[in-house]
């Protein structure tokens, strides 16, 4: 359930369009920021709070990509190894990931602390390699680099 | 209007009508896979694309407004390339799997392809190979099928108002489903089967029934409410095999709810009477018409003979045809001498007519179902009309959908609660409280034209009985804060335009004649006509009923005698009702038919009352003869023999006749035409009647419960209708019966939890009256301290609980209820 901040926050975006479908996917983002990930419950909850039908809520969640359907860690890393990044040198930096922090792409680590997604070009290519710690943003990224940063998210 | 040329013809086109639509309304046609006109133009499949002379691109018909001299071409060769790529990647997906596929023969997809197709595609993809989705009832999904097209999301969640169905998945994997993939649950409106233009969605009751090209398709009006919707039958050697609405046909333009859809199969019962049944001892035996009839006349004669005719009496049926009702009254005026006739509607739209009479000077003020259209605020009174009137309910969401302010009264949460600008949460019952409220905050904001209204008849006595009801009085009583009544009042009667609209049924408990009299002081106090009241007929011929006469006449007896007084009648004559299930005080009741001496039954099918005759005669149902309804807008409609009469089975106006003859008078009507005329002359003649002069009168009606909830008697029970379900006829429907087979009482979570009460647990509810055994459904849909419960299942006997009063606010009994899973 959101607590009543989040509520009044969705109440402040449901005011800011005339119909209420437009303030989806806005309250679809605070519930993944409040849960982490959208649960069934969570967007059970979402679609009660905004007046919608569920299967709407559902169907517009499992379109965008950007919305996480399982359980993720307290983290998420976003690391791009499409073409910029893979030229210098994201696969290797996956392999780091792996073997360092027991990280798999679309999975979660052990301790819950990790989840790693591999995403496709972030639009960071003059300065790749790049990737996303939740909404932090990081780029021309080396192993030393990354273990530096990861120690910054416990 | 704008002029533009399509296919080389010069049409004319309102402004912002699409060029599809523009096409259609002049018979030019272009092929769409994703259109419908009940919903917003959408734009997924891009088959209706068109050249339009000058455009750089091609535009897609559904999406696109004319302009004036736009030269369009719908059928060019670029246009016809075009949709034959369309297709070509349509069928990318989809399977090939039209041999066993239920929608072959009237696919929009196989048609198109047919028509566009190539045999040769360039590509070569994945076919989708999910299994099909059978564990709903009455639907099946076949997502295989699927071409994504959204017609069946955007009908369900835009025009019925549920959003059962999402498209869920991104690409290819996308399917049609419910949100989380559990089983499809919803209003089983079948609207998304009729919408598909593939075989995705099927109707499970016909699933491999027929090929659609063995299928002869024949009109005929539905049976169920007073909506009056036309049913496209398909029939098979003789036996009904789907109904289906179509576009254009019928006042309701191709909506249907599942009721019509699903429902004809109940004349298929095994219940039906094939003969007619004569009781020797405690059975029955089968015997002739000849037998029976000249029993019964024999019986009848003897009992007036002995007694005069006043002591026989009469129920006609809201369910039987104008013609049927007609014959009966002749019958009873003629044959037998007697004006003792009513019906179950006493309690029902007899009120309204009341109400009419008394309120307005008129005879009768029959409804329109589009008159939510176009309202600035429509006001629903206590009645959940999507479950009684489905597609009159469609149309409380399509003027709420064009901007309507949509107030809803309900003790309940509804599909009509759930899209209304404001809810009053109102206390089950206490309607007239309510609108007595709302009366009083106009009047003391001077919110009415006080110069004109005071001269009405009843001015002064209604303003000094408003005296008691002040916000604060009426929120206690009602449970609506103070704030949202004068809200509401305040809204209502600055609306310009503004529409109170409430069913009145003998199924209903929440209300009475009261609650319809208050209504119409509200709109009388705000200088309203009396169209603006809106109270819709229950059954699919409840006004040709009342048309045709079946009314008490002064100085005779009405039900209230008829049924619920012993020995004020020696004889009776049922047709087409099952009183023992379908009204209040059962008990009273079967008291009543057991203190006659003589009870003849005319049903299609066995009754519990039908048990208590000492004579059953099988009638024909509505599919196998002819005769006409009229709907709750008093529109007339004729119903045609469509499949062969059941067993020795005959049309109840036949049967009155016979029997009329019988005993010696001759009740005229041939044949069913010169009936059929005869009926029609009289109707006509009663409508001149009824036009007559408004006379306006205030009935200031105080709110008086009646059964009181106290430490014993804990819990108010509201009987009411459920949406799969129509009076008991439907309850034989086997398709039906899939969505709901049994009774069941409806209770509050936190009620529940105090008795240790899951769902499905069997419960002991008891009234003052007697007792029943009901299966829980734990729901927050009902307040706390409030159980509700449908009265159709003969197995439920909820009426054993109920008590009877005509002329009130409401009938609601105080029960009590024990938790009996275990013992
Ligand atoms: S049957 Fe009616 S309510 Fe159910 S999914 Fe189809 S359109 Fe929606
Ligand atoms: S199931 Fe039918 S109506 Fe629904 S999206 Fe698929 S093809 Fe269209
Ligand atoms: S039950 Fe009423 S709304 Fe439903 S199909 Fe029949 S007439 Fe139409
Ligand atoms: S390729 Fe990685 S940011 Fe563009
Ligand atoms: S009908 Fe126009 S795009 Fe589908």
């Amino acid at each position: 359930m959101f607590n009543e901040t989040v509520l009044k926050e969705i109440d402040e975006i449901k005011g800011r369009y005339p119909d209420f479908r437009s303030a989806l996917l806005p309250a679809l983002y605070v519930a993944q920021r409040e849960f982490g990930w959208l649960s069934h419950e969570a967007m059970s909850y979402v679609a009660r709070t905004l007046n919608l039908p569920e299967a709407m809520v559902r169907g517009t969640a499992s379109f965008y990509s950007m919305f996480k359907h399982k359980e993720a860690g307290r983290h998420l890393i976003q690391l791009c190894t499409n073409v910029s990044c893979m030229i210098l040198g994201a696969e290797r930096l996956v392999d780091f990931l792996r073997t360092k922090y027991g990280m798999e792409p679309d999975n979660t680590t052990q301790d819950g602390r990790f989840s790693l997604v591999i995403m496709e070009c972030i639009g960071a290519c003059g300065t790749a390699p790049a990737m996303l710690v939740n909404t932090d943003f990081y780029d021309n990224l080396t192993e030393g680099k990354i273990e530096e940063i990861l120690d910054k998210y416990k | 209007m704008i002029e533009l040329t399509i296919d080389g013809k010069k049409i004319a086109a309102e402004k912002g009508t699409t060029i599809l639509e523009a096409a259609r309304q002049n018979g030019i046609k272009i092929p769409n896979l994703c259109f419908d006109k009940r919903l917003k133009p959408y734009g997924g499949c891009r088959m209706c694309v068109v050249e339009i002379e000058g455009g750089r691109k091609l535009a897609s018909a559904c999406g696109h407004p004319v302009k004036a001299g736009m030269v369009i071409h719908t059928n060019s060769p670029k246009v016809r390339r075009v949709r034959q790529s369309v297709l070509e990647f349509l069928l990318v997906h989809h399977p090939l799997d039209c041999p066993e596929c239920d929608k072959a023969g009237e696919c929009a997809l196989q048609d198109l392809v047919f028509e566009y197709g190539k045999p040769e595609t360039r590509f070569a993809g994945e076919k989708k190979h999910a299994p099909p989705d059978v564990r709903g009832p009455l639907i099946e999904l076949i997502s295989n099928r699927c071409i994504l097209c959204g017609k069946c999301v955007r009908i369900c969640a835009q025009h019925q108002g549920r959003g059962a169905l999402g498209i869920i998945g991104r690409g290819f994997p996308s399917v049609v489903q419910p949100a989380f993939g559990e089983i499809l649950e919803c209003d089983y409106c079948g609207q998304c089967i009729d919408i598909c233009p593939t075989g995705a969605l099927i109707s499970k009751p016909y699933k491999y029934k027929a090929r659609p090209w063995f299928l002869e398709e024949k009109e005929n009006i539905c049976p169920f409410c007073g909506v009056g919707c036309t049913l496209t039958l398909g029939i098979r050697e003789g036996k009904i095999l789907r109904a289906r609405g179509k576009e254009g046909v019928g006042i309701t333009d191709g909506n249907l709810c599942g009721r019509g859809r699903f429902g004809f199969d109940n004349i298929y019962t095994e219940k039906r009477l094939k003969t007619p049944l004569i009781k020797q001892g405690d059975e029955f035996r089968q015997a002739s018409w000849e037998e029976a009839l000249t029993y019964i006349s024999k019986v009848l004669q003897a009992i007036r003979k002995a007694n005069g005719p006043d002591v026989i009496g009469a129920i006609g049926s809201p369910r039987c045809t104008a013609e049927d009702n007609y014959m009966l009254r002749k019958f009873m005026e003629s044959a037998v001498g007697s004006k003792n006739i009513d019906s179950s509607e006493a309690l029902g739209y007899a009120n309204a007519l009341k109400t009419y009479n008394l309120s307005f000077g008129i005879k009768n003020n029959p409804a329109a179902l589009t008159s939510p259209l176009g309202k600035d605020v429509v006001f629903v009174l206590e009645s959940d009309l999507s479950i009684t009137h489905p597609v009159f309910g469609l149309n409380i969401l399509q003027a709420k959908r064009e901007g309507s302010h949509l107030i809803v009264a309900d003790y309940r949460k509804t599909k009509l609660t759930k899209h209304s600008d404001a809810w009053l949460n109102l206390k089950p019952g206490t309607l007239v409280a309510l609108l007595n409220g709302i009366m009083k905050v106009i009047v003391d904001r001077g919110l009415f034209n006080r110069e004109n209204i005071s001269k009405i008849e009843g001015f002064s006595s209604l303003e000094k009985m408003l005296n008691e009801y002040t916000p604060d009085k009426v929120s206690g009583i009602a449970g609506v804060s103070g704030e949202a009544l004068i809200e509401a009042a305040e809204t209502f009667a600055k609306a310009p335009k503004r529409l109170l609209t409430m069913s009145l049924s003998a199924s209903e408990n929440t209300k009475g004649l009261s609650s319809a009299l208050s209504a119409a002081n509200l709109l009388i106090l705000l200088g309203e006509e009396p169209s603006s009241l809106q109270i819709l007929a229950e059954y699919c011929n409840t006004s040709g009923m009342l048309e045709a006469g079946i009314m008490p006449l002064e100085d005779a007896k009405g039900v209230m005698d008829m049924l619920y007084n012993p020995g004020s009648l020696r004889a009776l004559y049922i047709m087409g009702e099952d009183p023992i299930v379908n009204m209040p005080n059962t008990r009273r009741i079967i008291e009543t038919l057991k203190s006659l001496e003589f009870l003849v039954v005319q049903d299609i099918a066995m009754t519990e009352t039908a048990a208590l005759a000492n004579v059953i005669l099988p009638a024909s149902s509505w599919a196998e003869k002819n005769g006409s309804f009229l709907n709750s807008e008093g529109r007339r409609q004729e119903i045609y023999k469509v499949v062969d009469a059941t067993g020795e089975s005959m049309p109840d106006w036949q049967i009155l006749r016979n029997l009329g003859l019988m005993i010696g008078s001759n009740l005229g009507a041939k044949s069913f035409e010169d009936l059929s005329k005869e009926v029609k002359n009289y109707l006509s003649q009663k409508s001149e009647e009824t036009k007559k002069d408004i006379k306006l009168t205030f009935h200031p009606t105080h709110y008086r419960p009646e059964e009181i909830s106290d430490k014993e008697f804990t819990y108010t029970m509201v009987t009411r209708d459920v949406l799969q379900h129509s009076g008991i006829m439907s309850t034989r429907s086997e398709a039906l019966r899939l969505v709901q087979a049994e009774p069941f009482l409806e209770i509050n979570e936190k009620d529940a939890e105090r008795h240790g009460i899951s769902d499905g647990y069997h419960i002991k509810i008891t009234s003052r009256r007697g007792s029943v055994y009901l299966k829980a459904k734990v729901t927050d849909a009902v307040p706390e301290g409030v159980v509700s419960t449908p009265v159709h299942f003969s197995s439920g006997m909820i009426n054993e609980l109920t008590h009877i009063s005509p002329n009130t606010c409401s009938r609601l009994d105080a029960v009590k209820i024990e938790n009996v899973q275990n013992i």
